[in-house]
């Protein structure tokens, strides 16, 4: 599984510097244009370290809001599969608002909050946030009725018991979800650092999209190519043990 | 009288043919009894009916001591994060305790035990959910092809248990076996197409128990009847 993933990203990546290169040199560009293999080589070297930290500082704000969002995702999809209005309502609500680009209110998050971790922590929540609620929603207001149907007619059902039936039945919908969207936690964190934030590889490639240096931003690419490779790699590894563990449904 | 249903009408809402018109029967005593009938005639929607799961219709249904209805049908399952056992002894209330030991042995269910659900055999998955059902505490218990994928053999020996452990409850075995349904079943409510009048047509079952003769002719004259009468 990792190695997968790691080779896949390191083909996907290398093909894109490979048309880089082929740009450059075909058009006879410019090392300002587009640097050549040397400076890129000599910028990795140079500021693996740094941007290393700044990468596993944005994870580590991208894993944080991921949790939160799988949270709030796991209790408005509680509230939302109920059959009354507050229920209607929750999912009514959850489908015209997810519609909405996050990134458009980025701004005033930052500006209610300041650009220090509540914001960014914010954004990645919210950006991975309403795809989970939505598959949250679903699977939890889907009855699943033959196993159900003795619960209910023994007058055994209870709304912890719904859930768990309903998670436990779809948990393989859930795992690949939550893997997915872990993708989304880490993009929202690096678009609230690009955007307004003091720390983060989001803030880095701020930094180096203002001095036009293409070579730092190849390197950030790389670097969170790999981190978040390593990270779904770890999502993968502990869905496939709750499958094994408990999917023999 | 334990059952009886009056003049009863029924139709899915949004589709145009009756599936039940003017259907009247009644189930008097307890025992073993059968709703049978050819597919799609209204055997499941009848059941859903009498035990509430399907409201809408009009008529009318009386009951005396079968305030406690059950339904169980075949393609139910058990949670997936139990072991049978574990199930077993989480949903059986306290008094009937004493019974699992004796219900898993007579539905040959001991090596299941320590199985999960998914990890049986339809047959014994069928066995397993009926159990359960049976550990509960019922006055009328309706099953639904609740034996299928069950072999001859087991599905007689099941059947015959159920008659000697619950003699005082009321069953009702929807099947389309025409063979078991005669042989082992006490009252057979015949369930027809509603262009036919009367809908239903109650005829009287051989009750197969344990130390009773049954001649083959006896049971071919009570297939014959009950085929007749569908």
């Amino acid at each position: 599984m990792l190695h997968r993933r790691i080779y896949q990203f390191l083909m996907i990546y290398f093909i894109g510097l490979a048309v880089l290169m082929l740009v450059k040199y075909s058009l006879n560009l410019s090392d300002y244009t587009i640097p050549g293999v040397n400076e890129i080589w000599n910028t990795y070297r140079r500021y693996f370290g740094l941007y290393f930290i700044a990468v596993l500082n944005t994870m580590a704000v991208a894993i944080l809001g991921h949790v939160l969002s799988i949270c709030i995702a796991t209790v408005v999809g509680i509230i939302g599969r109920l059959t009354v209005w507050i229920g209607s309502f929750i999912r009514v609500a959850a489908y015209n608002i997810q519609a909405y680009p996050i990134v458009a209110v980025a701004p005033i998050i930052f500006i209610l909050l300041g650009d220090g971790l509540s914001s960014r922590l914010l954004i990645a929540a919210m950006i991975c946030y309403f795809p989970l609620l939505l598959s949250f929603i679903g699977i939890l207001s889907e009855p699943v009725a033959e196993i159900e149907h003795f619960f209910d007619s023994t007058r055994r059902m209870n709304w912890r018991l719904q859930v768990k039936i309903r998670a436990f039945e779809n948990i393989h919908k859930l795992v690949t979800v939550i893997v997915g969207s872990a993708t989304l936690a880490m993009v929202g964190t690096i678009v609230a650092e690009f955007i307004a934030a003091n720390a983060g590889i989001g803030y880095s490639i701020r930094i180096a999209l203002y001095q036009s240096d293409l070579s730092k931003i190849l390197v950030a690419l790389f670097l969170i190519g790999v981190c978040t490779s390593l990270y779904l790699v770890f999502l993968e590894w502990l869905g496939s043990f709750i499958k094994k563990r408990f999917g023999s449904v | 009288m334990l059952l009886e249903l009056k003049e009863l009408n029924y139709k899915y809402p949004g589709s145009v043919g009756d599936v039940f018109r003017d259907l009247s029967c009644r189930v008097t005593e307890p025992g073993f009894h059968a709703l049978f009938g050819p597919s799609g005639v209204g055997k499941t929607t009848l059941a859903k009916i009498i035990t509430g799961e399907i409201g809408g219709f009009a008529g009318e249904i009386a009951t005396r001591g079968t305030e406690q209805v059950l339904y169980t049908f075949n393609l139910e399952r058990l949670p997936g994060w139990y072991t049978i056992q574990e199930h077993l002894e989480e949903i059986t209330p306290a008094a009937n305790k004493e019974k699992i030991k004796e219900l898993v042995e007579s539905f040959g269910l001991q090596s299941c035990l320590h199985s999960r659900f998914a990890q049986l055999s339809l047959g014994q998955q069928n066995r397993t959910n009926l159990t359960r059902y049976l550990l509960q505490d019922f006055d009328l218990m309706i099953m639904d092809e609740s034996l299928a994928n069950v072999d001859e053999l087991t599905k007689e020996k099941i059947i015959l248990k159920i008659k000697a452990l619950f003699p005082e409850r009321c069953f009702l075995y929807i099947s389309h076996n025409v063979v078991e349904v005669s042989k082992f079943c006490k009252q057979i409510l015949v369930l027809r197409s509603h262009h036919k009048n009367p809908q239903a047509i109650s005829l009287q079952g051989l009750d197969f128990r344990e130390g009773r003769d049954l001649t083959k002719m006896e049971l071919e004259q009570s297939m014959l009847e009950i085929v007749n009468a569908a």
